[in-house]
């Protein structure tokens, strides 16, 4: 098994923190590195664990609907895997002295997959309908920042913002929304009509979406980036498990396998002409904890939790220890922006200090306490276990209770988690991982009820200071309160793992789990 | 026998609005809606998850939304999906057709491989050719379906290199591919069904062959054949019927897990992606058509019965 390095991936990544007054398209850094032997041509099917519910990416949340409509739809910015906004249908990003206007100067030539050619009004009109809350775009919350957008001329945007926002270039990137053409958001069936028809301005175009079965994209003939992308087609074959997917690669029926447990792999290494790899990835496997709930409500109840928990031995349980154990920070961002581990409070287990803790807080006895995991999520049920051992040995009696994801994603949105797994990821910015989870409302959703007045100063902060120093240092001090006040225990970040065939060249897996490698990858 | 067949139509009707009712209920008692599922983990604020339940309509009461969608329902209309935006008929139409088609191949391979045996293991009663059927059975009947498919998988991988393609295609669009992907979930079904099949026949052949008129047939010195199959099949095939109508509601029942295991994008793997995603017409309407499916094969079964025995017609 090949085994991708973090730091080869992150070399660029403190150099990324800093936010210069003028961001340049470098056009060769999109979309990771290009291969001078590829070939155009050729049809690929990709065996996806996941099913995209719609392609919606102005309304649907879904990491899977991610993952396969950033080929098909671009924002402004592309995520770049070392933490970079790289400026994508932008040509180039200035910001003002103070921070609070932003102007993009946009590529010209660009066409939507409709034919019509891309001008800032298309782009003014998809970011207002993005951030407009009564469209209902998950998004919205993350750009609440901006006051109005302009279109001076036809090849220039203007974001006019009521605080300055450093993360606004990577909350411009392809997680929610995208550039479509004006008007065509207005239709109310404009979500579902995006099943049948793509208009984006991504290297793929939709073909065919059969739900339950596949989708089919195929490549964008006017793409705007010479020479890309070069396969032809690229099916997504929804698998119904992994052992399947295995079997599929095997018999060659798939090219390519994202796996989302490591060890269902394993079987794998050994097969000639296949190929197992394991990426850095922008990931967590969490613990999230209700500071309304039951004894969560006293800190001290939730910092005995987190110093009787041994996050490696977890880690080991749930992901046959293919992942890495962090802080309070993802894998792929820890370089950039993580706080050593050994800097953080309660992260070494610690029981002596957990069972005084509990004592003081009044449960000399212990606690018992319910812990959510989530049907489906495989990962969860062995971790539970070694969870529940390891809480017991601190008189915390866990009992864990299993619901069904759309149980689950109710609870949390209702802000009524209780004591629950979390698996979720980020775009590579800090204020984008914390910021909607732990801001107070109404700025943020604060899902976890922690309503902390110095986290939310920092997070503001954060957001709003340009010098990359200064930045980090906020990030520093705001780690360190949530690893002191523990709303969350961050475990461990599981690497993510694919599987291809020999015929598919130059895939590179990026840190979000999104099939942006596609667009380099050809077929021999 | 038209009184028959309105008096089945009577109370199929009842027991469909019945029907119609509890599952729209039991969607709504299901915490989490599509808005939560749209929003995920998004911090998106109040209003917008309000902008969502008004456009789905989700912020009527549930009495209005009741009546509206069964008015809408009766009149032929089973509404769009709320992810797909597709009419529920043509996605449940489009199901069916791939459920339909396991359906009836695992019918058919069951039946062709069940009713022999168990025929045969009711004719050579106590003897080891019985046994040997009915340890058959009792493994088919044992072994669950899910267990049995995966085995099939990953069997035919490893000792024949060979697995089925993932991608559904229609009979019409490439027949290679969609008797290629059919191969082993009806192998998967049929063996269970075929196991059914085995114990019920030689239960009723068992019976069958102890009765006086079988005795009667023997002495009359008629050939082994003709007491088989003119004297004794004859009579079997009554309570046959009534199975075979059974056996195709629980393999119509029962293709969820296939579906699941397999790919294939029939009316189970519909239910249950709309359930998983909260999508309330889908789940209403696919629900709806399976309990008149139902109700339709039990009819039938009833009609068959009455045209096998004259007396049933009275």
């Amino acid at each position: 098994m090949i085994r991708i390095g973090r730091r080869g991936i992150l070399a660029a990544g403190l150099a990324a923190t800093a936010l210069p007054r003028v961001l340049r398209a470098e056009d060769d850094l999109l979309y990771g590195a290009g291969d001078p032997q590829a070939r155009r041509g050729g049809r690929v099917t990709i065996g996806s664990l996941v099913e995209p519910p719609a392609l919606d990416p102005f309304r649907q949340a879904a990491d899977a609907r991610i993952r396969v409509s950033v080929l098909m739809y671009q924002g402004l910015f592309y995520e770049d895997e070392s933490g970079t906004a790289r400026p994508l249908l932008a040509r180039e990003a200035r910001v003002s002295e103070d921070g609070k206007s932003w102007t993009f100067a946009l590529r010209q030539g660009v066409k939507f997959h409709t034919g019509q050619t891309m001008s800032s009004t298309d782009v003014k009109y998809s970011y207002d309908f993005m951030r407009d809350t009564s469209k209902g775009s998950p998004g919205a919350g993350d750009l609440s920042s901006v006051e109005a957008i302009e279109a001076p001329d036809p090849h220039s945007v203007v974001f006019r913002l009521s605080r300055p926002n450093a993360a606004l270039p990577m909350t411009l990137t392809n997680k929610y929304g995208a550039v479509v053409p004006a008007g065509f958001l207005d239709d109310a069936n404009s979500g579902t009509r995006m099943n049948e028809i793509s208009v984006g301005t991504g290297p793929f175009k939709l073909r065919s979406f059969r739900p339950n079965s596949a989708l089919v994209m195929e490549r964008f003939a006017d793409y705007w980036q010479q020479g890309l992308p070069h396969l032809d087609e690229v099916t997504f074959a929804v698998m119904p498990n992994s052992a399947a997917m295995a079997v599929a690669l095997q018999s060659r029926r798939i090219d390519l396998g994202l796996f989302s447990r490591p060890q269902d792999t394993q079987a794998l290494g050994n097969v000639p002409g296949l190929q197992v790899r394991r990426w850095p990835s922008l990931n967590q496997k969490s613990l999230d904890l209700d500071c309304n709930y039951g004894s969560l409500r006293d800190v001290r109840v939730r910092q005995a939790i987190a110093l009787a928990i041994d996050k490696k031995t977890v880690m080991d349980a749930a992901i046959a220890g293919y992942g890495q154990v962090i802080g309070t920070m993802v894998a792929g961002m820890q370089e950039a922006w993580g706080v050593p581990l050994d800097e953080l409070p309660n992260q070494r287990v610690d029981l002596d200090r957990a069972r005084r803790l509990l004592a003081e807080s009044g449960h000399p006895d212990g606690v018992e306490i319910d812990l959510t995991t989530i049907i489906g999520y495989d990962w969860m049920d062995p971790a539970a276990l070694a969870i529940a051992e390891q809480l017991r040995r601190v008189n915390i009696r866990a009992n864990i209770r299993r619901v069904e994801l759309g149980v689950w994603i109710r609870n949390f949105r209702a802000r009524e988690m209780g004591f629950t797994f979390n698996d979720w990821g980020t775009t590579p910015d800090p204020s984008l991982l914390y910021y909607r989870h732990f801001r107070a409302a109404p700025q943020g959703a604060d899902f976890r009820n922690w309503n902390n007045a110095r986290a939310s100063a920092l997070l503001d902060r954060g957001q709003e200071v340009s010098d990359p120093a200064e930045r980090k240092r906020i990030y520093a001090e705001f780690q360190k309160l949530l690893a002191e006040e523990a709303p969350t225990i961050m475990m461990f970040s599981s690497d993510l793992l694919t599987v291809n065939t020999a015929r598919l060249h130059n895939y590179r897996q990026h840190g979000t789990g999104w099939y942006f490698g596609l667009i380099r990858a050809w077929a021999g | 026998m038209i009184a028959l067949i309105a008096r089945r139509l009577g109370s199929a009707a009842v027991a469909a609005l019945l029907s119609a009712l509890a599952v729209f209920l039991l969607m709504r008692a299901v915490p989490g809606d599509i808005v939560a599922q749209m929003l995920g983990q998004s911090g998106s604020d109040r209003s917008a998850e309000a902008a969502l339940r008004g456009f789905f309509g989700l912020d009527r009461p549930v009495h209005v939304q009741f009546l509206d969608w069964l008015g809408r329902t009766l009149a032929g209309d089973l509404g769009a999906s709320w992810y797909q935006g597709r009419r529920v008929t043509a996605m449940v139409a489009e199901a069916f057709g791939v459920t339909l088609e396991l359906g009836l191949v695992t019918l058919l391979l069951a039946t062709l491989l069940g009713v022999p045996l168990g025929m045969l293991a009711g004719i050579r009663e106590g003897t080891r050719l019985d046994a040997a059927i009915q340890g058959f059975a009792m493994l088919g009947l044992s072994a669950p379906v899910f267990w049995v498919g995966l085995m099939l998988l990953v069997g035919s991988a490893a000792f024949l290199d060979w697995s089925p393609p993932f991608v559904y295609r229609d009979f019409s669009d490439d027949p290679a591919d969609n008797i290629a992907i059919l191969i082993l979930p009806v192998l998967s079904l049929a063996l269970l069904q075929a196991a059914a099949y085995a114990q019920f026949v030689r239960g009723l052949m068992v019976a069958e062959l102890r009765r006086e008129h079988i005795r009667t047939a023997v002495a009359k010195g008629l050939s082994p054949r003709a007491i088989y199959f003119k004297h004794a099949l004859r009579n079997v095939l009554i309570p046959l019927t009534t199975f075979m109508g059974l056996i195709l509601v629980q393999i119509l029942g029962g293709v969820v897990v296939i579906e699941s295991l397999f790919s294939l994008p029939g009316l189970g793997r519909l239910i249950l992606s709309g359930l998983q995603g909260r999508d309330y017409p889908v789940v209403q309407g696919a629900l709806l058509f399976v309990v008149l499916l139902a109700i339709g094969v039990n009819l039938l079964v009833d009609l068959l019965y009455a045209v096998i025995d004259p007396r049933l017609r009275r």
